[in-house]
């Protein structure tokens, strides 16, 4: 796998995830769910990426996670965007739109 | 990056909480994703197989997260570690021997380096800003590595000159041994140092007590007798009382002001280290022989020069100014050397200067020292080599034993490169216990090495200390080696195929056979190498030291003074020593004792030259130039060298009566042929031989001795031995034969002291223990060296040749067995396994022997005297592996003929 696709790929699930959590804290399945409702049932994070991802983000001080009791009364670690978070969701979208926008204009070029 | 490098911190010192936290959030989530699934009518099994499904294997998402954590790859490497250490532990026998020959290949090369850091690449210590100082060296144009002093004349021409360096000290290189007295003491020996007023100045070296030379002391010649003190000489010899300066201490009688004390650690520039030093305007006090021509005379060169580049110079700029004060030297103040006489050398030289990085090995020197260094090194680097490929036989070996267990991890899903890694850990972790028992050895080996050096007579400077160099060194070293020797088993283990590897009864692939052969191959060609360096040496070592000098060096004491030391003159001299022989005679216990001016020694003494009527000396001389030995009575029955014709000299050979002289018989043949030289005449010239005709005095020959065989492949030199009371020289060697073991040495030195308290002893030693010259200590050592490397090369092959023979028979197992039950003969079988061992000992031997007629010849053309091996060693060396490798065969052979049918079936 080349370095670029991977990045974007990595990138991608990344700026997913802050979106999920933008609304408010969700625990991991939480978000996975949440990103599959959002994005109209085309992005299906498995677990095997998901947790991965979600720890990687907290590492970098954009998630911070607090074990709290779930709605069927399970404890279960929920997620939340720090101020970092909410600032890099903020940097990621606006790359986001800009790669967007260029590809578009690539292709219909 | 802040955060991530917080939870870096806490990932490593927090694993349990980290683990503990990640396990509760996957078991949280399957258990949400169970409820879901009950809720939807499943059955709790199926509920709980759906959940896991999703999840997509718990322990298989952990994995991943751990990837991602901070720190991964450590953490990996950790895990690395601690399954290999684990595994180590648990072959303790295999940890063992490959740990220890291990140590013994990286402490054999530390060693060495340690020496060769000491030697070459250390920097003086005590001074400042060592990076700056050059020595400043001359060399003959023509000629080998030596030294070439300088004359105190040319120095101060230098000192005038030179514009690149800021300030030019100088020092003699030879310490001349002085007697030194305080007040009411008796006299000992020291070391002064003898150097320029500005040597601690341009060196940066400030005194811890007092002052160091300076401005304020006079050049002029016998004007500053001051002295400044070694810190070692002060701690030892007044208890580092600061009290010490201002007093007077006496130097060969000549009074001396204590004015300070140089700063700790500081020894000299070079290898030998002065106990005090002294300012060169009172050079003369302490070489009185020569006296203050030293001071002007430009044929007497003893100073070494040095100097600091000034801030800015390059010392390839200060070389090529030094160089062209040189040539300007050699064309103002053109010098004759005709101290040596016509016809037997050169009268002038042209030098070469430079100037070179400051060294305690003065430059002329480093050559000879590097070459010996590089030999040795060679000779341990060899031992490493075997050690290395010894381990990788055997880890290549157990790659094959542990094929199914890669095999299991790489159908698991581990990469090439995982296993590669683990595998290379194993390895690394193994060389780093070698690596720090190596250090441990390399520790002790070398203060051995040290104590194995000849006894200086002079107080010497060797610091070899395991620097951070040393360090370096060792630590990769045992990398480089665990790579060599860890790769190729690593990508042969991890290259296992898994579905034949999971298989029982996999045959083994050949190539991985090829490698382990040709390590043994190779371990066996290098061991072969050692044995016979080891052999030529030690052969070298013998033909030296066991050569038939012809005199007995057993039992004799010896014991050196230097008269003018005590002012003694010729005239009162012989009195002295006359009065001293008797006495060292009267020494209960002394069976002979004589005077001479020296022991008996390789070097040749030229006092005068020599003709005799009737005989013309070689083309192109005016004279024969024999080598004198001044001598007293009973020199021959003390060291029982035979005399051939005549008789010894006698009380009454003494001055004013007729001179009378002793020669070889190789002088007795070349001067007197046909007839005997008892009774006939020789004219001895002395003086300046370079006039027409010198005085001469006529010498009756009274006796013939025996000749001396001094060194090995000389031929004999012509001996002139005259009487001690007919010839006053002011160093005399006292040489005393006891009956019994016990040494006279006290009680000659007793004897002195009583005599004259101003008169030093300077050597004390027995003539057996004194080194026969720098070649016979260097062969000494390195056979030393290459004599226990050499067996331990030897046993690391044996155990090679065994662990190859054992294996072989254990993968032949069912093989032997079908053929012993199928009807072949015992003999056949060890047949069959012996010549596969065989073939591979001949192989390694025929390459070993190829080496070392290489090596030989190599040796042989060095200069250490040694000469090319012959068919006999090669045939010894041939002899000894043969037989080892049987040995080594031995055991496995005998389980290969005890293999039954059952144990064939067995195997299945």
């Amino acid at each position: 796998m080349s370095q670029a696709r991977a990045s974007l790929l990595q990138g991608t699930l990344d700026l997913l995830i802050l979106k999920a959590l933008s609304a408010g804290e969700l625990h991991g399945l939480g978000v996975s769910r949440r990103i599959e409702q959002i994005t109209g049932g085309t992005f299906v994070v498995q677990p095997g990426s998901l947790f991965p991802a979600l720890h990687r983000l907290e590492e970098s001080g954009w998630l911070t996670s607090i074990w709290e009791a779930s709605e069927n009364n399970r404890r279960a670690k929920y997620y939340t965007l720090t101020k970092a978070g909410k600032r890099q969701l903020g940097e990621a979208t606006e790359q986001w739109n800009r790669v967007a926008v260029a590809m578009t204009k690539a292709l219909e070029a | 990056m802040f955060a991530r490098a917080r939870s870096f911190v806490r990932n490593l010192l927090r694993r349990d909480r980290v683990e503990r936290d990640l396990d509760d959030e996957l078991r949280a989530a399957l258990d949400l994703l169970i409820d879901e699934e009950l809720r939807k009518g499943q059955s709790p099994t199926e509920a709980r197989r759906l959940a896991l499904q999703h999840l997509g294997g718990v322990e298989s998402v952990k994995e991943q997260v751990r990837d991602v954590r901070a720190g991964a790859f450590f953490d990996t490497v950790l895990g690395d570690i601690r399954y290999a250490a684990r595994l180590l532990v648990r072959n303790p026998i295999f940890t063992l021997t490959a740990a220890v020959s291990l140590a013994i290949g990286i402490g054999a090369t530390t060693t060495i380096f340690t020496i060769a850091n000491g030697l070459l690449l250390r920097s003086a210590v005590g001074v400042s800003d060592p990076g700056r100082l050059v020595d400043i060296t001359r060399s003959k144009e023509r000629g080998g590595p030596g030294i070439d002093p300088v004359s105190y004349p040319d120095y101060l021409e230098v000192r005038t000159r030179a514009t690149m360096l800021d300030g030019v000290y100088g020092y003699q290189l030879e310490l001349q041994p002085a007697s030194l007295r305080l007040e009411n003491n008796g006299a000992e020996r020291v070391y002064p140092g003898v150097v320029t007023t500005n040597y601690f100045e341009v060196l940066g070296v400030p005194a811890v007590v007092g002052r160091t030379f300076g401005v304020g002391d006079s050049q002029e010649a016998g004007s500053s007798p001051v002295v400044v003190l070694s810190h070692r000489f002060w701690a030892r010899r007044f208890n580092s009382d600061s009290g010490v300066v201002g007093r007077t201490l006496y130097l060969n009688g000549y009074p001396f002001s204590v004015v300070g004390v140089a700063r700790e650690g500081f020894l000299g520039m070079t290898v030998v280290a002065p106990d005090l030093w002294v300012p060169a305007s009172m050079v003369a006090a302490l070489n009185p022989e020569f006296g203050e021509r030293l001071l002007v005379a430009r044929a007497a060169d003893w100073m070494m020069l040095g100097g600091r580049l000034k801030p800015g110079a390059s010392r390839a700029q200060a070389s090529a100014e030094i160089a062209a004060i040189g040539v300007a030297l050699a064309r103002e103040f053109p010098v004759k050397y005709d101290f040596l006489p016509p016809g037997v050398g050169p009268t002038d030289f042209s030098f070469v200067w430079s100037a070179e990085p400051s060294s305690p090995i003065p430059s002329g020197l480093r050559v000879i020292v590097a070459g010996f260094l590089t030999l040795l090194m060679s000779i341990v680097a060899v031992v490493l080599v075997i050690a290395c490929a010894n381990l990788a036989g055997v880890l290549l070996a157990r790659g094959v034993v542990r094929r199914r267990e890669v095999a299991v991890r790489t159908a698991i899903g581990a990469g090439r490169g995982r296993v590669v890694r683990q595998l290379l850990t194993e390895t690394t972790l193994l060389f780093a216990l070698g690596g720090i028992a190596g250090l441990l050895l390399a520790r002790v080996l070398t203060s051995l090495l040290v104590s194995l050096l000849p006894a200086f007579p002079l107080p010497v400077n060797v610091s070899v200390p395991l620097d951070w160099r040393v360090v370096a060194f060792s630590l990769a070293i045992s990398l480089v080696a665990a790579l060599l020797c860890g790769v190729a088993p690593a990508l042969h283990a991890s290259k296992a195929d898994v579905v034949s590897s999971l298989k029982d009864d996999a045959p083994v692939p050949t190539d991985r056979l090829r490698l382990r052969n040709s390590f043994v191959v190779a371990q066996v060609a290098f061991s072969v190498l050692l044995v016979i360096t080891a052999a030529i040496l030690v052969r070298d070592v013998d033909r030296v030291t066991s050569v038939d000098r012809g005199f007995d060096s057993r039992q004799v004491d010896v014991a050196s003074v230097n008269l003018s030391m005590a002012g003694y003159t010729a005239a009162t001299g012989s009195t002295f020593t006359r009065q001293l022989i008797e006495r060292v005679r009267a020494i209960p216990g002394v069976e002979a004792a004589t005077l001479s001016d020296r022991q008996p020694d390789p070097g040749s003494m030229m006092m005068g030259g020599l003709t005799v009527p009737g005989v013309s000396p070689p083309p192109g001389q005016q004279y024969f130039y024999p080598n004198w030995n001044v001598v007293d009575s009973q020199y021959f029955a003390t060291l029982r060298i035979p005399l051939l014709n005549g008789h010894d000299f006698t009380d009454a050979d003494r001055a004013g009566a007729q001179p009378v002289a002793i020669i070889g018989e190789s002088a007795a043949k070349r001067f007197f042929p046909g007839k005997s030289a008892v009774g006939q005449v020789v004219n001895v010239h002395t003086g300046s031989l370079n006039v027409p005709s010198a005085p001469s005095t006529a010498l009756v020959i009274v006796g013939v001795a025996r000749d001396l065989q001094v060194a090995p492949n000389l031929a004999p030199r012509l001996n002139l031995y005259v009487p001690m009371q007919q010839k006053y020289v002011p160093g005399v060697t006292i040489l005393a034969r006891t009956s019994g073991p016990a040494s006279a040495a006290d009680d000659i030195r007793a004897v002195v002291t009583s005599m004259n308290p101003n008169l030093p002893v300077l050597i004390a030693q027995t003539l057996d223990s004194l080194g026969r010259g720098p070649v016979e200590a260097q062969l000494r050592v390195a056979a030393t060296v290459a004599g226990s490397v050499g067996l331990i090369g030897l046993l690391l092959a044996a155990i090679g040749i065994y662990g190859v023979t054992a294996y072989t028979v254990a993968r032949r197992t069912r093989e032997i067995g079908i053929r012993l039950s199928l009807g072949a003969g015992r003999r056949a079988v060890v047949g069959m396994i012996l010549r596969q061992g065989m073939t591979l000992v001949g192989t390694g031997l025929a390459l070993g022997l190829v080496l070392s007629v290489g090596v030989g010849r190599v040796l042989a053309a060095q200069r250490f005297g040694i000469t090319a091996p012959g068919a006999a060693t090669f045939a010894a060396a041939t002899l000894l592996f043969i037989v080892v490798a049987l040995i080594a065969c031995y055991a496995p052979l005998r389980r290969a003929t005890r293999i039954g049918a059952m144990d064939a079936l067995r195997c299945e």
